[in-house]
Parts: C-alpha cells; sequence; structure tokens
C-alpha cells in the first residue's frame, strides 16, 4: 500500500491513482500523498459499514469511510462536496456513530482540507483542482 | 505594534512568557538530576526553545533537527527526509521534544518513531502550541502551552513562507495575505 519512495504526484490531474489505489476525488489522492509522505500508512474504503435495514433486515445503506489508518485506527471520511451532499453525509456519518460507537472516525470538511493545502504551500494544487471540477474542494462553504 | 498582515494579536509576548516560565518551571521540577535533552525541531521552535530553557535551572543539553515538510520537498522525494540529524546521541537519555506547534501531528507522529529507534531512556513532549482540530496522529503532549482553536498563526517563531516569524507574539494571519487568489 502506499506510493514506491521516490514517487513523483506530477501535476494535479494527471492521475487519480496513488499507489494501487484509485480515487474519487483529487482531494483524495492528494491526502494520501500526504499519509505517504509521512509514512502513515493507510487503505482506501477498505470496509462497507451497514447502517440502515428494511423490515426485511436486508442492508438498504451502507457508508464507506474514505479511508482507514490501521496504525491510529482510525477512520477519515473527506467531505468536500456540495452543502447539499455534505449534510447527506453528515446524517449517515450520525447513524454510523450511533450503531458503531467503537469506531474512531475523523471528518475532514473542505475547510480543513484548504487549511492543510496552506499549510503546505499547496495553493496551486486547490486552484487546479477548482478549475478542473465543480464540484471541488473550494465549493464545499 | 500589531502588523497590517495580522488581524487579530492571539497571545500577546506577556501572555506566551508567562507560560513559558511555567512551563519552564514545570520541566525543571521534573526533571532534576535527570540531565535531559531538549530536542527542538527547526525552525519554528528556536524561539520558544531559547526562552523555555532560560527559564529551566537544571543542567540539561539542546540539540536541534530539521526535517522536509509536504509541499515543494514532495517534488524531491516524496518521503519525508531527515534534513539535520543530532548532533549527539540520546541512548539512555531523558529526551524532551519541544515544538512550536502540533497541528495533523504527522511530523511529530514520523519524528517520534525516529527519535525512539535511537534508544533514548524516555521521551516526552512539550508543545508551546496544541490545534488539536485536524489532529491525525494521535499526539500524548506532557507539556502544554496553549491549545489554539483552528486558526492560521504567526509569530515568536511560526512562519508563513519564512516571514513573521520575529514577531513578539502569536497572531492570526488575515486570509487575504495567504489565499487572495483562493476563494473562500
Amino acid at each position: 500500500m502506499g506510493i514506491p519512495h521516490g514517487y513523483d504526484p506530477g501535476p494535479v490531474g494527471a492521475t487519480l491513482t496513488v499507489g494501487s489505489a484509485r480515487f474519487a476525488h483529487q482531494s483524495e489522492a492528494e491526502l494520501a500523498r500526504i499519509l505517504d509522505f509521512y509514512q502513515v500508512a493507510w487503505r482506501y474504503e477498505p470496509y462497507l459499514f451497514p447502517i440502515s435495514w428494511n423490515a426485511d433486515g436486508a442492508v438498504i445503506e451502507s457508508f464507506a469511510p474514505d479511508f482507514y489508518l490501521p496504525e491510529i485506527d482510525l477512520y477519515l471520511e473527506l467531505t468536500t462536496l456540495k452543502q447539499a451532499l455534505v449534510r447527506k453525509k453528515n446524517r449517515k456519518l450520525r447513524w454510523l456513530r450511533q450503531l458503531y460507537p467503537e469506531l474512531q472516525i475523523k471528518l475532514f470538511y473542505a475547510r480543513d482540507f484548504r487549511a492543510l493545502m496552506v499549510k503546505y504551500g499547496r495553493l496551486n494544487f486547490l486552484a487546479d483542482v477548482t478549475a478542473m471540477n465543480g464540484n471541488g474542494p473550494l465549493n464545499d462553504r | 505594534m500589531i502588523h497590517d498582515d495580522v488581524e487579530e494579536v492571539l497571545l500577546t509576548g506577556d501572555q506566551i512568557h508567562a507560560r513559558v516560565a511555567e512551563l519552564g518551571a514545570e520541566l525543571a521540577r521534573d526533571y532534576a538530576g535527570r540531565d535531559p535533552v531538549l530536542v527542538s525541531v527547526l525552525k519554528g521552535s528556536i524561539i520558544f526553545l531559547a526562552d523555555l530553557v532560560r527559564e529551566m535551572e537544571i543542567p540539561l543539553a539542546i540539540d536541534l533537527m530539521e526535517v522536509s515538510s509536504y509541499g515543494a520537498s514532495t517534488e524531491s522525494s516524496g518521503q519525508v527526509r531527515i534534513l539535520k540529524d543530532l548532533s549527539s546521541s540520546i541512548e539512555g537519555r531523558n529526551v524532551v521534544v519541544v515544538e512550536d506547534i502540533i497541528d495533523t501531528g504527522l511530523t511529530l507522529n514520523y519524528l517520534l518513531r525516529y527519535l525512539h529507534d535511537k534508544g533514548p531512556a524516555s521521551i516526552s513532549i512539550c508543545c508551546l502550541l496544541d490545534k488539536p482540530a485536524r489532529r491525525l496522529a494521535p499526539i500524548e503532549i506532557k507539556y502544554r502551552g496553549f491549545t489554539i482553536a483552528d486558526r492560521f498563526v504567526v509569530g515568536y517563531g511560526l512562519d508563513y513562507d519564512e516571514r513573521f516569524r520575529n514577531l513578539p507574539y502569536i497572531g492570526v494571519l488575515r486570509p487575504s495575505v495567504y489565499g487572495a487568489a483562493v476563494p473562500e
């Protein structure tokens, strides 16, 4: 898992793949690169947690946190989506916490991700991602 | 006088010095007779370290390390690297890691693993600012100056793009300084 030593992430938008994982969003790929940089092991969406069942007991809704950091035993969810989708995700997350209280899960909102990019001097990344797609991390406000 | 690029003074020089004196006294009490090594991480921690050790009236040693940061250095290696290693062995020594600020904890998490491999007798963490909002790696902080909210702070060693380290206080940087081209 992770990026081989010497990996060059290249220009933003060149790939949504880091190591063997394929990401849904550039911000997730960037976070994976950060974790690799600091040698923190991660898995991308390794588990699917059922959170809602119908009367017959069949699962009708599930939730897969974006990352699991096995050494830290922490799940990480990156919500760099539009506000309406964030609300939906927040609701799912509440259910997840109620049903699986033993899970440690951290929510990273768009503002957290933006702050991380500022900290690492990656403002160009933010600008490029915003320009590339309409639901980039800057739209979550 | 407040710098034009600072929108708010979060901690005045007097507040910082009072708290640093308390931390120094606490460390001096806990480490009396233990000959500690205070290991500080360049560059942001040097002002804190300089003030802290002058509040500790016990025998001690200091050492400095520097590690690469994600961002500009990413293109060259893709992995965190030790840019400046310890000058002396810490095997069997009582180590206090002195940090200016702990945010995600990723740098310190790496550094602690590295230092543990050097065989110290003990390691504890002393940080001036604890910003837990975005903490990813769990860090046990024994000596903590202040817990702060999720703001971009500069001064008293903390920089933005190598500026503002010399401010005598800790202030909140105006977002326009770092995000003028990035819509809020």
